[in-house]
Parts: structure tokens; C-alpha cells; sequence
């Protein structure tokens, strides 16, 4: 059990009541914690360690399953974990001078390696650790660290290859990686926006004060006119909650709208996104990873006699197909949705996609 | 070498007495007992009666390239080696049919409440999927093509409803009657004949198309059109001809499985057709067992390697074959 549990409660309750909402605040807060719990306990094996962050990450994630970056920064750590041990493996079994085999700590190859296999694989050994390996890991994860605080610079620097001069932009809904990307842009070039508004939370109209206020040309359009005004589009640029392993996206409602629109006028779409949001778990359907708000920005109260007579929900997130999406421009460059599982494999351990201890 | 032994009725009588196998795992099985049999003591003899006994079975490469891998073993301890080889071979067997267990479990979220599933012909893993989807207490229903050629519908269908699921046969001829009914198609040998169109009225009608397969069945093959799958290699992949005696219809009984990967005779295909005059067989022509569905119409495959898309698949075969 982890020495730190008040800290995890507190991160636990923020989470539950929703104060802790985004993906980049939940993302940095998770990683935040995971420091603390990995410097502040004890663990000597590789297991232990990895089933001391599963435990912890096992009550984040139920905290708020929705915020899947959430579960991708545990196993962006797992990863780490079990890498720095396996290193440490390889170098202690080195110096022991029988480097026949060492035991990768992870076996999930296919059934072909059984016949192949030159030996069975010892599960646990007695390798004594260097002492070097408490603090590699913690700055392994403190890179990570890094790269979410850098994460909008890397993104953004590929603006201007992706913008060009007189284009018009089509967006959604208030993204903090879109708005960066579309003022980096504007700093060499001169192009037009078009937010729809994103009713009921309006967060498009935000949008569209953030960009006019660094100088760029703004349009507010109502989510009804998305379709009439994308034949003239050059471009749409996304924002995401998250990304799913087969490619398809978490986004705020209208963004599948919007991108069938663009596919049926056959306008580009280009989803700007932190690998941190890539989740190596799969759309089971599509209500799978959405929530429902108060609906009282639809209808409010003050609608009294209808209220009575009508259902009245407000899902917070739509459910984008991968096909719906060209390109995903993310921290370590663009990709496209094909290319994600690749992404997926080398960001995480396939024994990690679900917290199962 | 192995003259008293034959492959090819060890296969056979694996196949017959547990229908429950898998053909490339009978394969290896028979592998193993002629490697257990074999009386080679140099590597290249051994080498020799493994490629020969592969040839008779003509299951697929893939087994003489598996164990091809193992040439680079040291031919001191030859004996040493045989006998890993056989205690890995087994285990080969034995690790197959947990790997049948990890897809289904992998493969039961997919499955919603109250949705409608179709599934093409009979596949062991699909099967067991579905039966684990309703041990779980989903409800769903199931339609499962009749498949003239194996009949292998009519088998899924006795095995569906045995588990309680309720199942509806329907023809082959009527996937895209049916279609619009349908949530999720779930085919289990991508290369079944008939799961080609089957895919090509999924992605029509924009159903999710998912692809259920062992990574034993991986293939590192590249074709370009449907008749570019490897015709050389058995029967299997090529068209058979309709030319069968009497003898071998009558003594079809359904525990053969749905491709036979076996060189000899006795092929699944001509029961439904029953052929009375050589005119009608001559009429009829050639007709496939198996036909090439691109990836582009499959949506995910389940493996036991994961959840994948059919670029991972690609992925995994590289790693695979390096």
C-alpha cells in the first residue's frame, strides 16, 4: 500500500468532483503524483513497483474514467519502469559474465517465438539492482515532465508547414494545443478562422476571442452553418479530449458534425494533439467514453412547462470514426491514423492497457 | 528417417479424434510425434524428413519456416536439441489453445447489450468468443450464414444455441438482406470463401468489420489480387475441382474443418453442391475454398497479441519473420 494515500485521496476526490477537468492539468497532476509515490515508498523488484503504481493508478482511473490521459500517463510510467529495469537487468547479467539469456520482462510475442525459443524464461530473478536505478527512473519520468510542459512547442512548431498564406480555417470548440498552433501560425502568416460557436458550452465564441485577440481574422459562425460554410474551407483543425488506439477521437460535441462535413466536401482534416491524449484502448461504442453535463444550457428552467414534457440531455463528447481524419499532428510530428498503433506500441506496454493487477 | 511413420494419417487422425483442433496446430502435432519418431542423427537428414513430411502435409510454409529457424542450432548435441524441440513443440499445441482463450477474452467488450452479431460459416475461436460474451450475461442475437460449401453455419449454429444465444441461420446469398439488422460482423478465418463479400457489404453498409485469428495464422504473404494467393502450396488455396468420386461425399460428416489444409482428396467442398450428373459438374466449374479480403474492408483483427489494426498486423509479421 502506498505511503502517500492522502495525497492520492485528494487527487482521487478532485478528479471525482470534476475540479481537476482537461486533459493537460489531469495529465501534469497524475505525473506529479506518480513522483511523489515512486520516491516516497519502498520497492526493490520490478513487480513491486509496477504493482504499487497499477494500485494508484488503478483509483485515479476509476476516479474519472473519462479522462483517459489519466491512464495514459500511468502507463507512459509503467513503460519507463519497466524499461529502466530491464536495462538494469541486462547490465547486472552482463557483469555476471553469463549473458546467455537475459529474461525480457515481458513476454507477449506471438506463439512463433515458442519454437524459436532458446531456453525457458526464469519470471523472477535475484539481480541485485544498482543503487542508480531509484533515481534513473525518477528522471526518466521527470523527462516526461518535460516533454507535457513542452508539449505546445513542439506542436506548434510545425504550424506554419501546415497553414498557408489566404487559407481559410475551420475549428471548434475551445482547444489550448489549436489556439497555440493557429497564433504560431499567424506570427508568418496572414489566414482566415471560422469557430463554430460549440452550443451550449460556447467555448467556440472563447475561441474566437483568444485568436482575434492576437490579431487574427475571426469568424463566429453557429454550429447550424458549419455544413453551408465548408465548401469554401481549406483546411479543419481539431482539437481532441483524447485519441483512441485505432485512431478514432474523444472530442467535443460537433467535432463528428464538423468532420463530416469536411469529408463530404472533401476538405483535409488535421487533429492537433500531445501524445499524452493516446489511449491504447479501443471505442467498444461510441457512448463508451462520453459524459452527459447539465442540461439547464439547452433548456433551462425558466422553460418550466416544457421541461415537464421533455428529455432533455447535453453529451459533453462525440465519437469521431478514424476515417473522418487525415492527419494527427502531435508532439513528435505528424502522423497518420494508421500509424498510431506504432505510436501505441512504443509508448506503452502491451501488459499495461488495462490495470488488471 | 521416418519410412514406418506417415504424417499425413497422424494428421488426419488428430484431426478426426479431436475436432476441437485447429489444423496448423494438428500440423505441428504431427510434426512433433514424427520428430519423436524419427530416427535421423544429422541435422540435414532430420532437416530433410521434416521438409519432406511438411511437403505431404502441405499445410502451410509457415511450420517448415518456424522450424527452419531452428537450423542454426549446434549439431553436437543433436539429441539434446530433438528433445527440446519435441517438449516445445507440445507446449506450441498446448499455448494454441490458451491463446483461443485470451481472444475471446479480448474480444467479449466488443460484444454490446442488445446488439445483433454476424458471423460466417464456423470458426472455433468466434464460437468461443460468443459463448464467453453470454457466460458474461450479454445479450444478443446471432446470425450465421449457412456456408453451402462446409456447412460449417449449421455447426456454429448447434454450438450457439447450445450456449443459449439465440441463432438464426440464413443463406449465403443473404448477407445483404440482412445487413441493416446487423451491428458488428465477426468473421474468424479472414479467408473463408465468402468473407470477402461479406466485408464489401460490411464496409457498404458501414458496419464494423472485425477479424478474429491466432498469430499462428499470420502469413507473411503480400497478395495483390484474389488470385494471387499461393496456389502452388496445396489445396488449400487453389480451386477445387468438383471432380470427386462418390465415396468421398458420402463419407463427409462435418468433423472435417472448414478449409482443409489436407492434400488428399476428401475435400469439404462438394457436399451441399451433390453433384448428380457430370454435365452439372462440368457446368459448375471450379469452385474456391478460400478467398482474399484487404485490409482496407477489415476494421480491427482480435489476436492473441491484441487488439490490432490491420497495419499492426504487418507490424507483428515483421517482428515475426526477422
Amino acid at each position: 500500500m502506498s505511503k502517500n494515500n492522502e495525497l492520492v485521496d485528494d487527487l482521487v476526490a478532485k478528479l471525482k468532483r470534476r475540479q481537476l477537468v482537461g486533459s493537460s492539468t489531469v495529465a501534469q497532476a497524475t505525473l506529479k503524483l506518480l513522483i511523489v509515490v515512486i520516491s516516497k515508498n519502498n520497492w526493490t523488484t520490478c513487480n513491486q513497483l509496477v504493482t504499487l503504481v497499477k494500485s494508484v493508478g488503478r483509483r485515479l482511473v476509476q476516479a474519472n474514467p473519462t479522462e483517459l490521459a489519466v491512464g495514459n500517463i500511468i502507463r507512459r510510467v509503467l513503460h519507463v519502469i519497466r524499461e529502466e529495469f530491464r536495462e538494469a537487468e541486462s547490465i547486472a547479467s552482463h557483469m555476471d559474465q553469463n549473458e546467455t539469456h537475459s529474461a525480457p520482462l515481458t513476454t507477449s510475442s506471438s506463439m512463433y517465438n515458442l519454437l524459436g525459443e532458446t531456453g525457458s524464461t526464469p519470471a523472477e530473478k535475484n539481480v541485485q539492482y544498482p543503487s542508480s536505478l531509484r533515481s534513473n527512473i525518477i528522471q526518466e519520468i521527470r523527462e516526461i515532465k518535460d516533454e507535457l510542459e513542452n508539449i505546445y512547442e513542439n506542436i506548434k512548431n510545425q504550424a506554419s508547414l501546415q497553414i498557408h498564406s489566404n487559407e481559410i480555417i475551420m475549428t471548434v470548440g475551445r482547444s489550448k494545443t489549436v489556439e497555440e498552433f493557429l497564433k504560431m501560425a499567424a506570427v508568418k502568416r496572414k489566414f482566415q478562422v471560422l469557430v463554430a460557436e460549440s452550443a451550449p458550452s460556447y467555448s467556440g465564441q472563447e475561441m474566437a476571442l483568444e485568436l482575434s485577440k492576437a490579431g487574427i481574422e475571426t469568424t463566429v459562425i453557429p454550429d447550424s452553418a458549419v455544413f453551408a460554410v465548408m465548401s469554401r474551407v481549406n483546411k479543419v483543425i481539431l482539437g481532441t479530449h483524447a485519441v483512441l488506439a485505432n485512431g478514432g477521437l474523444v472530442a467535443i460535441s460537433g467535432t463528428h458534425m464538423m468532420a463530416a462535413a469536411a469529408k463530404h466536401h472533401s476538405i483535409p482534416v488535421v487533429v492537433c494533439t500531445g501524445l499524452y491524449k493516446l489511449s491504447p484502448l479501443y471505442p467498444y461504442d461510441e457512448d463508451s467514453f462520453n459524459v452527459t453535463f447539465n442540461p439547464d444550457s439547452v433548456l433551462g428552467f425558466e422553460e418550466g412547462d416544457l421541461i415537464e414534457k421533455v428529455t432533455v440531455t447535453n453529451p459533453y463528447y462525440d465519437y469521431v470514426s478514424p476515417d473522418f481524419v487525415n492527419l494527427f499532428i502531435t508532439n513528435q510530428g505528424g502522423h497518420p491514423p494508421s500509424y498510431l498503433y506504432r505510436l501505441i506500441v512504443e509508448n506503452y506496454d502491451p501488459n499495461d492497457h488495462t490495470f488488471d493487477l | 528417417m521416418a519410412e514406418n511413420f506417415d504424417v499425413v494419417t497422424t494428421y488426419k487422425s488428430l484431426l478426426l479424434n479431436s475436432p476441437e483442433l485447429s489444423m496448423p496446430v494438428a500440423a505441428i502435432q504431427s510434426l512433433v510425434e514424427l520428430i519423436k519418431h524419427s530416427k535421423a542423427t544429422t541435422m540435414s537428414e532430420f532437416m530433410l524428413s521434416i521438409k519432406d513430411a511438411s511437403q505431404q502435409l502441405k499445410s502451410s510454409v509457415r511450420n517448415s519456416i518456424s522450424l527452419s529457424a531452428e537450423n542454426s542450432q549446434d549439431v553436437a548435441d543433436f539429441e539434446i536439441w530433438k528433445k527440446t524441440l519435441i517438449i516445445r513443440g507440445q507446449s506450441f499445441v498446448e499455448k494454441a489453445d490458451a491463446c483461443r482463450y485470451k481472444i475471446a477474452d479480448l474480444g467479449v467488450p466488443f460484444i454490446k447489450d442488445g446488439s445483433v452479431v454476424l458471423i460466417h460459416a464456423h470458426s472455433r475461436v468466434v464460437s468461443l468468443l460468443l459463448q464467453k460474451a453470454a457466460e458474461n450475461h450479454k445479450r444478443f442475437k446471432v446470425f450465421v450464414t449457412e456456408s453451402s460449401q462446409t456447412q460449417g453455419g449449421i455447426r456454429s449454429a448447434k454450438v450457439l444455441r447450445a450456449a443459449g444465444i439465440p441463432t438464426t441461420i440464413i443463406l449465403d446469398a443473404a448477407v445483404g438482406y440482412v445487413i441493416d439488422k446487423v451491428d458488428m460482423v465477426l468473421v474468424g478465418l479472414i479467408n473463408q470463401i465468402g468473407s470477402y463479400q461479406m466485408a464489401i457489404v460490411a464496409k457498404a453498409a458501414n458496419k464494423p468489420f472485425y477479424a478474429v485469428a491466432e498469430s499462428y495464422k499470420f502469413v507473411r504473404l503480400f497478395p495483390l489480387n484474389q488470385y494471387d494467393l499461393p496456389t502452388y502450396n496445396a489445396d488449400t488455396l487453389s480451386f477445387q475441382e468438383l471432380n470427386v468420386d462418390q465415396s468421398s461425399l458420402t463419407k463427409e460428416d462435418g468433423t472435417i474443418p472448414a478449409v482443409s489444409t489436407s492434400s488428399t482428396g476428401s475435400a469439404p467442398s462438394q457436399t451441399a453442391l451433390h453433384m448428380k450428373t457430370s454435365e452439372d459438374r462440368a457446368s459448375q466449374g471450379s469452385n474456391p475454398l478460400v478467398d482474399y479480403t484487404p485490409p482496407s474492408y477489415i476494421t480491427l483483427l482480435f489476436t492473441d497479441l491484441g487488439v490490432l489494426t490491420p497495419s499492426g498486423v504487418s507490424d507483428e509479421l515483421i517482428k515475426l519473420y526477422l
